[in-house]
């Protein structure tokens, strides 16, 4: 590049910038915290496209690098750049919160704050995807809790404040792990004498587990590599870690919803591929095999559960812990043959993408049906779709999309990472027998969908709610659309995603399984 | 004699405190002047310190025609005065630091209602003694000199939590520190006159000698130690020995119950850090390293159920003097290093908590969690300013106490085999966020009970906003403060 813009601070740091002049901003002038909010979102989104513009998917090289000594007595630097595996992340990011803070506009209580924490919470969110300083990894992970904490505990549902303190309970559990664990890498990076400085650039020290010179053998290894594994598990809902995720979806406003399900649970299988796979490959193989367990699990169980929901919030949630699954699984694949390696890692980060732009629409269509009927009980509705035909020609898109419907975005990933599991194998473990009990999370996904279009759209109209029922707004109408574009595009043309990651999978393969 | 030099600041506080006792006498209610007395008279003294400081930097400089001499650890080191008295880095910085939270104390006392009909000279002049016996507690390097500084502090201490004489739990909070403090320094005294049985000298560079000869270590020596430590920790209040703590701060004077929380804390840890510099070698890891698994754990836990705001800060200062224990036990230059860092940083966060209880107290009269009940809606800057120092003592980047516990971590998991004192430290963190975040809680998730305008006391602010910015720049630009510290240990 010809010019050396910061172009990644300005990125991450913009929607602060916004949040800030929020904060400064009188308390009662709502309509310019929405306009201040949806202007810098939006700056955000076009300098992600711009970037995009730019980004040289054949490489795995870091790019629009930046790197500023930090704190040199710990050798840690101010470390951004992005690549392949990244970058779509951070375009979903950007392009989701834009979404999200549109879908806010109907927030009238103390919306001063709510943008403020909302910006702050994009800015957490995109520091986390561009950091390549394991240290400031970490801190933009513990930055997007507390803004999550306000979201779901000053605007969320009745239970809130349970929601909100659980949340980050749980999320700050797994991350003093993720410190512990950081640390110790640290310390078995070098020793410390000059020329063989210790250090938490996450690119160096994948660079020393490849060629063995990290120290760290043994049940030390496996320990730093379950702290580490018990930070993400926790984020991404891996079972037994996702009891927090119902209910703090169920408690959260809508947008913020949209964000939780669509960026944050990616937070976890990110740092998964980020952090465990290239710096701790041992550790990783060895674990392989209960990540498949845990990964049919998810899919089996979480599509169980959401089966036995009554609220359609609950189900969709539940729907993320199955649909997280998947991702898990193509993870799993990574020291299979090399096509099967390839294609199940591409179907984890396409799942990431995928499941963040279909669920963040079904969120925002459950969302619709609350505004307006306060509840969310599927079975206190049917025929809705008489009165709004708009409406359940989005949720039935949606949902068909979600549940893998050929032609949309998510079969394509879902496949992906079933095949890609399917040829996975290491040292002897049976994968298949995991992956064929997980097409039963298919099956049971399919059910609960039709099930819940079924009870909600057909049948008789609930004459309850007479007149209560418009068809969607303006508004409603340009939150969903992109994301509805999103889901039938990428399901034609998977490629858009995949070609930013290609080479850097195959890097990260190799350096796995290298 | 030009010695004394190096004891300026110790002198000099004691003249300005029995200067002020008896100038009380002649011009009784004169709280004001006396307060500025008091600050310029810490101020010279703080001074006085940051000249050592900087005369350390340059290499070769002297003070006042005394050369410093360098020792093989790199410590910057002045022979020790009269044999007593060390004079180096390790001393200087936790002076530094206590001189700093009295100063700031003294901020917090301005406004406080209670005081209103209290003689303010002898409070003055009282912290001003205090000060002294702290200053000398850190520099000891003589057991029987340690006693009589922490006498020094201690008595002055519970005159000061006894200081609103028309309440009752003030007096039984001072009764209770009282008892306590007695008892507490009978077991100190039990434990040197052992330390003197072995050594025949109550000097601390026989222990030196000793641990550093290479002899297995002495379960009987291991004993008396565990007594010095014992008297000691009550001063701390480490668990077991901390039952005193919640009452006591709960009845004193909020600005005392500041005080109790950061500068005798800060002192004690100096000296602490000096005596069990050798812990490996004298065999008594384990029990320190329990001491202060302990200590954290039965803080956190015990911070949990409470609904006042001073109790709850009792038993977090009580936690937080763990997570320096934990440096300690982690030991090496990195343990050193990690103590000072946290205790910096824990002096300036405890303090803005307090101001921020202070600011709302002076006005409700009401040290309830209930006080802080709806501030989001009436002064979010001042809302948001107290979440950032709750976070901050949760140990959430980027922020001060961060840093001090990603040092304590380093030198735990950097140093020692103690892997399981890391989880536990961890473990205590996550506990830790529930009762700071029941604050946070209040402000922003309840309607407010007071709807008065906030009033923000010069004073009171002032201290928050120090507070506020040495634990965001302590977070964001931490180098300036790592390198201080290795600077001062020269490693």
């Amino acid at each position: 590049m010809a010019v050396n813009l910061p172009l990644l601070s300005l990125l991450t740091f913009l929607p602060l910038i916004g949040g800030l002049i929020i904060m400064f901003s009188d308390k009662e002038n709502r309509a310019f915290h929405k306009n201040i909010a949806t202007a810098f979102a939006l700056f955000t989104f076009v300098l992600s496209l711009g970037l995009l513009t730019k980004f040289d998917a054949s490489t795995h090289l870091p790019q629009f690098v930046e790197r500023y000594q930090w704190i040199s007595s710990f050798n840690i630097d101010y470390y951004m750049a992005v690549d392949g595996l990244s970058f779509p992340l951070v375009l979903l990011t950007t392009f989701l919160s834009l979404i999200s803070v549109v879908a806010s506009f109907g927030i009238e209580k103390r919306t001063k704050e709510y943008f403020f924490w909302f910006m702050m919470l994009e800015t957490g969110m995109l520091g986390l995807f561009v950091a390549l300083d394991f240290f400031l990894f970490y801190v933009f992970w513990e930055i997007t809790l507390v803004p999550m904490y306000f979201l779901i505990g000053v605007w969320g549902g009745p239970k809130r404040e349970y929601a909100a303190v659980k949340f980050f309970l749980f999320t700050l559990f797994g991350s003093v792990f993720m410190l512990l664990s950081m640390i110790a890498l640290y310390f078995a990076s070098g020793s410390g004498l000059p020329g063989n400085e210790r250090t938490l650039d996450l690119i160096r020290l994948s660079e020393l587990a490849h060629n063995g010179q990290l120290q760290l053998v043994g049940t030390a290894a496996m320990l730093v590599f379950l702290g580490l594994y018990l930070a993400f598990a926790i984020k991404v809902p891996a079972f037994p870690f996702h009891t927090w995720l119902p209910l703090a979806h169920v408690e959260a406003p809508t947008a913020v919803s949209v964000i939780l399900a669509g960026v944050l649970l990616k937070m976890g299988t990110y740092g998964i591929l980020r952090v465990c796979y290239p710096i701790m490959p041992e550790q990783t193989k060895l674990f392989l095999p209960i990540l498949v367990v845990i990964a049919c699990i998810n899919i089996v169980y979480g599509a169980f559960c959401a089966m036995a929901q009554k609220d359609m919030k609950r189900m969709v949630a539940y729907s993320s812990v199955n649909h997280m699954g998947y991702c898990l699984l193509g993870m799993a694949a990574v020291m299979g043959n090399s096509n099967a390696a390839h294609a199940g890692l591409s179907g984890a980060v396409l799942q990431m993408v995928t499941h963040g732009i279909i669920t963040g629409s079904l969120f925002l269509l459950v969302g619709v049906i609350y505004d307006r009927a306060h509840t969310r009980e599927i079975d206190a509705f049917g025929g809705l779709a008489t009165k709004m035909p708009i409406f359940a020609g989005f949720m039935i898109m949606q949902c068909m999309a979600s549940l893998g419907l050929p032609g949309l975005a998510g079969f394509i990933s879902e496949f992906l990472c079933f095949l890609g599991g399917f040829g996975g194998s290491f040292g002897g473990f049976n994968f298949k027998i995991w992956v064929s009990i997980s097409v039963i999370g298919i099956v049971v996904t399919a059910a609960f969908f039709l099930r819940m279009l079924k009870l909600v759209l057909m049948g008789e109209f609930n004459a309850k709610w007479e007149g209560h029922m418009p068809d969607l707004t303006t508004r409603e109408l340009v939150t969903i659309v992109p994301l509805a574009v999103f889901t039938l595009v990428l399901g034609i043309y998977p490629a858009l995603v995949l070609r930013l990651m290609d080479t850097t999978l195959a890097q990260l393969i190799k350096l796995v399984a290298g | 004699m030009n010695q004394l030099v190096l004891l300026a600041p110790e002198i000099f506080l004691s003249v300005c405190a029995l200067g002020i006792l008896l100038g009380e006498a002649f011009f009784p209610n004169k709280s004001k002047q006396w307060f500025l007395f008091g600050l310029v008279a810490l101020g010279l003294a703080g001074l006085h310190q940051g000249a050592f400081f900087f005369s350390h930097a340059i290499p070769g400089a002297s003070f006042f025609g005394i050369q410093p001499t360098l020792l093989n650890e790199g410590w910057v080191q002045y022979a020790p005065v009269f044999g007593m008295v060390a004079v180096d880095s390790l001393a200087l910085f936790f002076k530094f630091i206590t001189v700093v939270g009295v100063v700031m104390v003294l901020w917090l006392s301005m406004d406080y209602p209670e005081f209103k009909e209290r003689p303010m000279g002898t409070y003055v002049s009282l912290l001003l003694l205090a000060t002294v016996g702290m200053l000398f507690l850190v520099g000891s390097v003589d057991l029987l000199l340690a006693v009589i500084a922490l006498e020094l502090l201690s008595i002055s201490s519970f005159i000061l939590s006894g200081f609103v004489i028309e309440r009752k739990s003030s007096i039984e909070g001072a009764i209770k520190l009282f008892l306590v403090g007695t008892f507490s320094t009978g077991i100190l005294l039990f434990g040197i006159s052992y330390f003197y049985g072995y050594f025949g000298s109550t000097s601390m560079d026989a222990l030196f000698a000793y641990s550093s000869s290479g002899q297995t270590a002495d379960l009987g020596l291991s004993v008396v130690l565990v007594f010095i430590i014992a008297g000691l920790g009550f001063k701390l209040a480490m668990v077991p020995f901390h039952m005193w703590a919640p009452d006591t701060y709960e009845g004193a004077p909020t600005p005392v119950a500041a005080f109790l929380s950061v500068a005798p804390k800060a002192a004690a840890l100096g000296f602490l850090i000096r005596l069990l510099a050798n812990h490996v070698s004298l065999g008594i890891t384990p029990i320190l390293a329990l001491l202060a698994a302990l200590t954290m754990t039965v803080g956190n836990l015990g911070a949990l159920k409470q609904n006042n705001i001073k109790r709850m800060l009792a038993y977090s200062s009580i936690a937080q003097v763990g997570y320096i224990l934990v440096a300690i036990v982690a030991g090496g230059s990195l343990g050193t290093q990690a103590a000072m860092v946290y205790m910096f940083v824990y002096l300036f966060m405890n303090l803005g908590l307090f101001s921020g209880l202070l600011i709302l107290s002076n006005q409700n009269g009401s040290d309830d969690l209930s006080t802080f009940a709806g501030l989001a809606s009436r002064s979010m800057g001042f809302a948001l300013g107290l979440v950032i120092l709750a976070l901050s003592m949760i140990g959430i980047p980027p922020l001060g106490g961060f840093v001090g516990k990603f040092a304590i971590f380093s030198a735990v998991i950097g140093n020692s085999h103690l892997l399981w004192l890391g989880v536990v430290t961890a473990i205590n963190s996550v506990i830790s966020f529930y009762y700071y975040f029941k604050i946070v809680q209040q402000m922003f998730f309840r309607e407010p009970v007071h709807t008065a305008r906030v009033q923000l006391s010069p004073a009171l602010m002032s201290c928050l906003v120090l507070a506020l910015g040495i634990t965001l720049v302590a977070g964001l630009l931490p180098n300036q403060l790592l390198g201080w510290v290795r600077n001062i240990l020269g490693s």
